[in-house]
């Protein structure tokens, strides 16, 4: 019975007017998208690949260990095609130096593109799914069941020994059926034309997570079409469900979105407690800063100047920069000579003593004002933002586009696997200045006896995490999506039951 | 035709959507007043303290000698904030507000070996914001922007979609055709019955939103600015009547008004969403992305080392006519090489925004932003209007410098060096100070192109939409 109820809905929908329309204009979108988004990311990558080989030039001529700010790139993520997320907003290059513990709020963009192109809007493919396949789930639905109540099939059918459950059953996965064919046609598509580039190099792991992401589709196309059957199911002329699902759509795609991030007040005055985080921070730094007097004073060394004296081919500075709204604090200082004149040689030893004291001081400084930052950062800045995304998720839209982010792993915690792979090497970097005994050397600050080898340096890499940890942090946004269709599928279900036909 | 078109009205007025569209209207009109009080004081108050400072710094640099001015020229720029910023964002994280004075960029020392600086200032542009900092959701604007170019299109479809098909389907249609009324007065009284039935709860909604705004102490609108919120409502009223047109020509042409809704919805989310997205994107893609050191390599592939050049008069401590008239040359050159470089980055990259504007233009959407845009004060243009406004000050302030030395008999005249330039003494008050200006009538000529293009978009969908209607059986 089941089974001829499905056949009877899945002509019923193929064969209409709707469906072509549908089925065109996705697959136009998606693929004319696609194109544009694919060579978008080419040309990222380029410049990606440019600034990598720029940067370890770069490195290799630096002549002292004090000189030597390593810097990193982020790739950009392929997988940035079906969800842009923060991927292309936030930093792709950040140096790495004793003195801090890097996080993506030191990151800058490699500046290579023109940054007032940002005032135009940009799109990706989960976007194109957010409005079209939510709005066609919503016109397949809105006639299920007031239309049929209206031409009186509805009455027809149900004189059948057939039970209400099975109708609504029928409805449900025959639209479905109906529904999967422009997203999976459109999916088939783009992933055609992203196999055939070759700058595009796509996993076992990448397609796992655009699995992830067609199972999201389906759940959030699913909510929407439940969404227009309950509509469908409460109301008795087709008319007022289709402009009750219109109104449903616009509210919870168009206007809900933009609405509670424009009420939300965003403040770049730092709270109370980002504040107190900051003077600790720096209290931390001033500390560092007497201890480093002090040992200039009581060293074995005349005089207290941290430039002992020395000027020529070179230069030196030291200051404290500080971004009170990212709670950065820090003692920066260089010197780095390509020569050094006869005459200074007598201070060589006592830089080289004040040097060996400072660098591992400055480490560890920088290690305890780290303790602090991490937790202030998670409590402001990070907590503010996931609060805005917790509030985004109360309409379906949110969540299908945070649990996509999660997959794509563009989303916050994505991209900060990044940083944290930063912060590990941040490690092998001093470690391995430990190694070549940089501190104490006096290639630390001059080049005049050779300068720094930096050949054995190991070199940066980044793995995006496993499909596995996508999942787990993906499974939430998704597990929320099956509960709403789990929900209203019950509700359409007690509503059908005890209407009358 | 007035007896349609009041049909039509009352009809809408009792019609659930009619009640949905306010209530809808009103939370977004009222949410966009309420954040603009919230940070406009805010916004202004910034742009005060900063113009203060800047102000005090040129008082400073003119208090005295001729010189000081000349070197250090005036403090920096600011861009005012449009007091209409709730109409249009306008992209304002993005653009920066505001135009650096360098600082003269020459080291010398003096006889007695004390760091001295030299050479005269220029003019920076600083580039467009990042947003690398902010780890939150993408902030879309609820502005006025947003209400008509998104909500409103919508909320025409939607009043328009069944009037020629649901009355057709109801039979009314024949019923009223079969009077002698002419065909184009029922499309004429049913275009308008339903702009003026969408434009009551909009005018209503707005007006909740001015009188919000206007009421509050914390900020001021001028008759101007009135003028101008005239010129954002016609063109609201311009925009809704595109796709009143748009829903009455589908409707009259479909038979089932589910069908029609359809069919416009489709036509809605491609003219509205995707198009702009998508042909921004096409654009920017056309642009090639050059570092600033390589794009000025290809624009200049020889350039002069200017230090070489004027080694000789450089460090010369000699007053004579010949080191300082050469020292004068350097100066000026090397500040109008600085600025130059500046200003054509600036304008390489607005071109390529501009390329992308023309052709995401096609959609009325971002015509609409745009031409809102402009006439609020906020966006592209405006910020390009700042540049313009910065450059003809910067001129002013040299002719002046150049001007007040010349009618000094005992001056050498040579601009830029210490002894080359007037002793005499000036006032703050003598000079010019500079002023950032919104000019409507020069908003209207940029604005002319892209009026006309929606107007026209306008004219075209209304006469498919008679045509239809006319031909159409019923």
């Amino acid at each position: 019975m089941l089974k001829t109820l499905i056949g009877r809905e899945l002509l019923d929908n193929l064969m209409t007017f709707r469906f072509a329309a549908v089925l065109l204009i996705t697959l136009l979108l998606v693929v004319a998208n696609t194109v544009v988004l694919i060579k978008d990311y080419e040309q990222r990558l380029e410049s990606y690949n440019t600034s990598v080989q720029t940067h370890h030039k770069e490195i290799q001529e630096k002549e002292t260990y004090s000189a030597g700010e390593v810097e990193v790139d982020r790739p950009p993520n392929p997988l940035s095609i079906f969800n842009v997320g923060l991927d292309k907003r936030l930093g792709n290059e950040i140096w790495i130096a004793h003195n801090n513990v890097p996080t993506l709020w030191e990151a800058r963009m490699n500046a290579s593109d023109n940054p007032y192109l940002n005032i135009l809007s940009s799109i990706d493919i989960v976007f194109i799914f957010e409005v079209v396949l939510s709005l066609m789930a919503l016109l397949f639905a809105y006639d299920a069941l007031a239309g049929e109540r209206e031409q009186g099939t509805l009455r027809l059918v149900l004189t059948h020994p057939v039970r209400r459950g099975h109708i609504l059953l029928a409805k449900y996965i025959s639209a479905m059926l109906c529904l999967l064919v422009p997203l999976l046609l459109s999916l088939i598509l783009a992933m055609l034309l992203l196999t055939t580039t070759t700058t595009i190099s796509m996993g076992a792991d990448d397609f796992g997570r655009i699995g992830g992401i067609v199972l999201t589709s389906i759940a959030y196309l699913s909510v929407f079409y439940l969404i227009g059957l309950f509509i469908s199911a409460v109301t008795q002329r087709t008319g007022t469900a289709l402009m009750l699902a219109m109104f449903v759509w616009g509210a919870l795609v168009l206007v809900y979105p933009n609405l509670i991030l424009a009420i939300i007040r965003s403040s770049d005055i730092p709270e109370a407690k980002a504040v107190s985080a900051f003077n600790e921070i720096k209290q931390v730094w001033d500390e560092f800063d007497r201890e480093r007097k002090h040992f200039l004073a009581t060293d074995a060394f005349p005089g207290e100047d941290p430039t002992f004296n020395i000027n020529g081919m070179g230069f030196f500075y030291e200051h404290f920069p500080e971004n009170r709204l990212t709670l950065l604090y820090l003692y920066n200082s260089m010197m780095t000579f390509g020569e050094l004149d006869e005459k200074f040689e007598e201070e060589v030893p006592h830089a080289q003593n004040y040097f060996q004291y400072l660098i591992p001081s400055t480490i560890n400084t920088a290690e305890r004002a780290w303790l602090i930052r991490k937790q202030a950062l998670e409590d402001t800045l990070v907590r503010k933002s996931n609060m805005k995304r917790t509030l985004l998720k109360f309409s379906p839209v949110g969540m299908y586009d945070a649990a996509t982010q999660a997959w794509a792993g563009t989303d916050l915690k994505g991209v900060r696997d990044f940083f944290d792979a930063v912060r590990h090497y941040r490690q092998t970097v001093i470690d391995y200045f430990y190694n070549k005994n940089a501190f104490a050397s006096r290639k630390w600050f001059a080049a005049d006896e050779g300068a720094a080898d930096w050949r054995t340096l190991p070199a940066f890499s980044f793995k995006r995490s496993g499909v596995e940890i996508n999942a787990k942090r993906a499974l939430p946004d998704l597990f929320l999506l099956l509960t709403m269709n789990l929900f209203l599928f019950m509700m359409i279900f007690l509503v059908f039951i005890k209407s009358e036909v | 035709m007035w007896h349609i078109t009041k049909r039509e009205i009352y009809d809408n007025l009792n019609s659930l959507r009619f009640a949905l569209t306010t209530v809808l209207l009103l939370a977004l009109m009222v949410t966009n007043a309420v954040k603009h009080l919230r940070e406009h004081p805010k916004r202004v108050q910034t742009y005060r303290d900063a113009v203060t400072e800047s102000s005090d710094r040129l008082t400073a640099h003119a208090d005295g000698s001729l010189y000081k001015l000349a070197q250090y020229g005036p403090g920096n720029f600011y861009k005012k904030p449009s007091s209409l910023h709730f109409c249009a964002n306008g992209g304002e994280s993005i653009l920066p507000d505001t135009i650096k004075v360098g600082e003269p960029p020459v080291f010398a020392t003096d006889s007695e070996n004390r760091v001295i600086l030299q050479g005269v200032w220029s003019l920076s542009y600083p580039d467009a914001n990042l947003q690398n900092k902010n780890v939150g959701p993408k902030v879309s604007q609820v502005d006025w922007a947003f209400i008509i170019g998104s909500i409103l299109s919508l909320i025409a479809l939607w009043f328009t979609f069944d009037a020629f098909s649901g009355e057709r389907e109801r039979g009314t249609l024949r019923l009223m055709l079969a009077n002698s009324i002419p065909r184009h007065t029922v499309l004429i009284g049913k275009f308008f019955g339903a702009l003026i039935s969408i434009s009551i709860p909009f005018a209503l909604a707005a007006l909740v939103n001015l009188l919000l705004i206007s009421t509050a102490s914390t900020v001021h609108l001028t008759t101007e600015a009135w003028g101008r919120l005239g010129i954002i409502f016609a063109l609201a009223l311009l925009y809704t009547s595109l796709f009143v047109a748009l829903g009455l020509l589908v409707s009259a042409r479909v038979q089932q008004s589910a069908v029609s809704l359809m069919i416009l919805l489709l036509m809605w989310v491609t003219l509205v969403v995707f198009m702009p997205s998508t042909l921004a994107s096409i654009a920017s893609s056309f642009s090639p992305a050059t570092s600033f050191d390589e794009f000025w390599k290809q624009r200049n592939p020889i350039e002069e080392d200017l230090w070489d050049k004027y080694d000789e008069w450089l460090w010369s401590s000699k007053v004579d006519d010949k080191t300082l008239r050469g020292k004068s040359a350097f100066f000026t050159e090397n500040a109008e090489r600085e600025e130059r470089r500046h200003e054509e980055r600036l304008r390489y990259r607005s071109s390529q925004v501009y390329r992308a504007r023309a052709i995401t233009s096609i959609s009325p959407a971002t015509l609409l932003q745009h031409l809102i845009e402009g006439f609020a004060g906020t966006g592209f243009e405006r910020h390009l209007q700042f540049v313009e406004n910065t450059q003809r000050y910067a001129r002013q302030l040299r002719e002046f410098v150049a001007d007040t030395d010349r009618a000094d008999p005992e001056s050498p005249h040579i601009l830029g060096v210490r002894e080359g330039m007037s002793k005499k003494f000036i006032t703050p008050e003598s000079v010019p100070r500079f002023e950032d200006t919104l000019n409507l009538s020069r908003d209207f000529n940029t604005a002319a192109m892209e009026l006309l293009l929606l107007t026209l978009f306008v004219l075209v969908l209304l006469s498919g939409a008679y045509l239809a209607f006319v031909r159409v059986e019923v």
